[in-house]
């Protein structure tokens, strides 16, 4: 009985959770005409591709996709290349300065994006970055790498430091110790960090509209421009958000179980 | 292969991609600030629709390249803030909405050069007034917009609809043209039981009552020509009061008017649900073909109050920043835009600036909606709204909510005029 209860609990709020993004699949499968009525059904009365057809077939869009790919995945390796280190010399050295930057990637965090938006329209055009993957993905970093720090340094924290002393006892240097005991110890919160990394270049919007122009545009851009002065292109918008939801909803399906298993490593340690 | 290997290879091709797709998918160069053969043009997607053709007829007679960056209209008003302000804009000409040209004048270059007395001659006259910021023009119209009556033909045209008009209501049943036959014909058409009403009433949205407003002879919407509030004026109260009354008191619209928009509007339409619509002209060539009404709607006019047609223009301007590096080419591109200006009209969105361009089409099946639009944009009456920094915030903080609050039971229309000047003045000052 208890456990129905905590079922039907769960499909509730699953059902809340799930509702928009099922909607919006629905929604793009429904014919153009139907997708726009008023007021709206959730349930297609027809099912049709064309919403698909007429936002794959618009100029830019399959462009926009590689441009996000590349872009998500230079902010995500940067990001953890550069939180590794400083997540582990924060943990393993316990100084003042690591605890100062640690509190200090809190507050960039805490910085309202459209504050460092304009500067890095200036630094980005100095640099010959702007409207590239590279330099939007420099810019995104700045919103990855704090999350990524004190995600890692959580996960670090819980690792027992007499894994580590160990392994410079069998004659590892500290960097190898971290490379070939920490981080294989660590990897669920390192996909946990990566996925995080991912997710937030994935769908920022903010930089990619101040930094990019003809060749670098994103999708969630794509999917915004399908929004203009005379009109909303709801069914096609469906159709493209659909397509650029899935590789993130596979990539936590597929990575679900280290997920889970990074975040109770990180929950254990107090 | 062992599991380094593998991992080598991954990371290697993993690498190699990123290196090769490091300088974008997009297609196109956005050009060095030194390169005369490509100018970048910012603008939102309708603009983009409406410049492509003549983007290519310019590219094939001068070689030079005119890059569309496509960007949210909300974006493109945030991407213009940004750039303008840092004074190292990465455009060389941006398409500007008219409610923004006040708030830009300062960081944009004048363009007195193009303005002949023959262009001027050739735009309508709202037009080359709002382009005026004072005393120097910043804009060329590039397209421009205009509500217009879109009614259901198949319903007007019914001989049995049109003997039960005639019969209920004294005259022939025909596309309104002032208030007094709008709001009579709507009541007949509104048929709840069939979901059929008359009209829509856009809450959300606040240009057509303001198109009402200078029907009804104020001499401008929401400020005069000196600046001062007038929001609460006869004009005003008048058209408040049409406009408000088709929901309140003859419920001749569907449910929810305070959220009804633009896009819910042109829906309702295209569905069927109502008979009649006042829309920007674009919508009567973006019917879709499977629409309800596909192949049933007529083109009137902008219906009239005591001062005759008017509507409230919709223009958009090409502009140059102030110490662009590329400004002599990107005259040249802006004054090619003007002389080419009825390519446009052959564009999905079909909308231009000149009065000529449109007289080309006029008689041409398809374009049965540009006779009223030159009608009403031509109209004595017809103005475009004031030139103030604070229109945005005008129409965010004070008449959208008037409206709203308008369209509920028992609303007092005077009394919310009156709250509507307080916070207009408060905006201003």
């Amino acid at each position: 009985m208890k456990r129905a209860l905590l079922w039907t609990v769960a499909g509730l709020v699953v059902l809340v959770y799930a509702f928009p993004f099922v909607y919006l699949v629905l929604t793009s499968l429904k014919p153009p005409v139907d997708a726009i009525a008023v007021p709206p059904t959730v349930l297609p009365q027809r099912f049709s591709l064309d919403n698909y057809r007429t936002a794959l077939a618009r100029e830019g869009v399959a462009d926009s996709f590689l441009n996000s790919v590349s872009t998500a995945a230079i902010t995500t390796v940067l990001s953890l290349a550069l939180a590794v280190p400083a997540a582990w010399g924060i943990t393993r050295y316990r100084t003042r300065a690591g605890r100062v930057l640690l509190a200090g990637s809190l507050l960039v965090r805490m910085t309202p994006a459209v504050a460092i938006g304009v500067p890095l329209m200036g630094i980005m055009g100095g640099l010959r970055l702007s409207d590239t993957p590279t330099g939007l993905a420099l810019a995104q970093t700045t919103i990855a790498l704090p999350l990524a720090i004190w995600l890692l340094a959580s996960f670090f924290e819980s690792v027992p430091r007499e894994i580590e002393e160990a392994a410079l006892v069998d004659g590892c240097s500290r960097p190898a110790a971290l490379w070939r005991v920490i981080l294989p110890v660590t990897s669920g919160g390192l996909a946990v960090t990566g996925i995080f990394a991912f997710l937030a270049s994935w769908n920022e919007f903010l930089f990619a509209l101040l930094l990019t122009s003809l060749r670098a545009q994103t999708t969630p851009l794509a999917i915004a421009n399908l929004q203009t002065q005379f009109g909303l292109d709801w069914g096609p918008m469906t159709a493209l958000a659909t397509l650029y939801s899935l590789p993130a909803v596979v990539l936590t399906l597929l990575l679900q179980r280290r997920i889970v298993a990074g975040l109770s490593l990180g929950a254990v340690k107090g | 292969m062992d599991r380094r290997s593998f991992l080598g290879l991954t990371a290697g091709a993993g690498v190699t991609l990123l290196a090769g797709s490091a300088c974008g998918a997009g297609g196109g160069d956005t050009g060095s600030s030194g390169d005369a053969t490509t100018l970048n043009l910012l603008c939102e997607g309708g603009g983009k629709v409406e410049l492509q053709p003549v983007v290519d007829a310019y590219k094939k007679a001068t070689g030079i390249s005119v890059n569309l960056v496509e960007l949210p209209y909300d974006g493109l008003f945030n991407r213009l803030t940004s750039e303008l302000s840092s004074g190292r804009p990465s455009f060389d000409i941006c398409a500007v909405d008219a409610v923004w040209l006040p708030l830009f004048a300062t960081k944009l270059a004048g363009i007195d050069q193009l303005f002949t007395d023959a262009v001027k001659a050739d735009l309508f006259p709202a037009l080359v007034r709002e382009a005026n910021v004072d005393g120097k023009f910043i804009g060329m119209p590039v397209w421009t917009n205009a509500e217009v009556l879109l009614y259901r033909k198949d319903l007007f045209e019914d001989p049995a609809e049109r003997s039960a008009f005639q019969d209920k209501y004294g005259y022939p049943l025909a596309p309104p043209k002032d208030w007094q036959q709008f709001t009579d014909v709507a009541k007949f058409f509104t048929r709840p039981d069939r979901k059929l009403y008359g009209t829509d009433v856009k809450g959300a949205v606040e240009t057509e009552w303001l198109a009402h407003v200078l029907q009804a002879g104020s001499p401008g919407v929401v400020l005069d020509d000196a600046g001062k509030v007038i929001v609460d004026n006869p004009g005003h109260l008048a058209a408040l009061t049409f406009y408000a009354d088709l929901a309140n008191k003859h419920k001749v619209n569907p449910a929810g008017p305070q959220q009804t928009d633009w896009n819910a509007a042109q829906n309702l339409f295209n569905q069927g649900s109502t008979a009649m619509t006042r829309f920007w002209a674009h919508a009567y060539r973006q019917i879709p073909k499977d629409a309800a009404v596909a192949g049933k709607v007529g083109v009137a006019p902008m219906i009239g109050g005591t001062a005759g047609v008017a509507g409230i223009p919709g223009p958009w301007y090409l502009s140059l920043p102030q110490g662009g590096a590329k400004q002599t080419e990107a005259v040249k591109f802006i004054q090619a835009c003007y002389d080419d200006n009825a390519l446009s009209l052959t564009s999905t969105l079909g909308l231009a600036a000149r009065k000529s361009a449109y007289q080309q089409y006029t008689s041409q099946a398809g374009y049965e909606a540009f006779g009223p639009l030159l009608t009403t944009l031509d109209a004595p009456a017809t103005r475009t709204r004031p030139a103030t920094p604070h229109w945005q915030r005008i129409v965010d903080d004070a008449l959208i909510p008037t409206l709203q609050k308008s369209l509920l039971p028992g609303a007092n229309y005077a009394a919310l005029l009156k709250d509507a000047r307080a916070k207009i003045e408060g905006i201003i000052t």
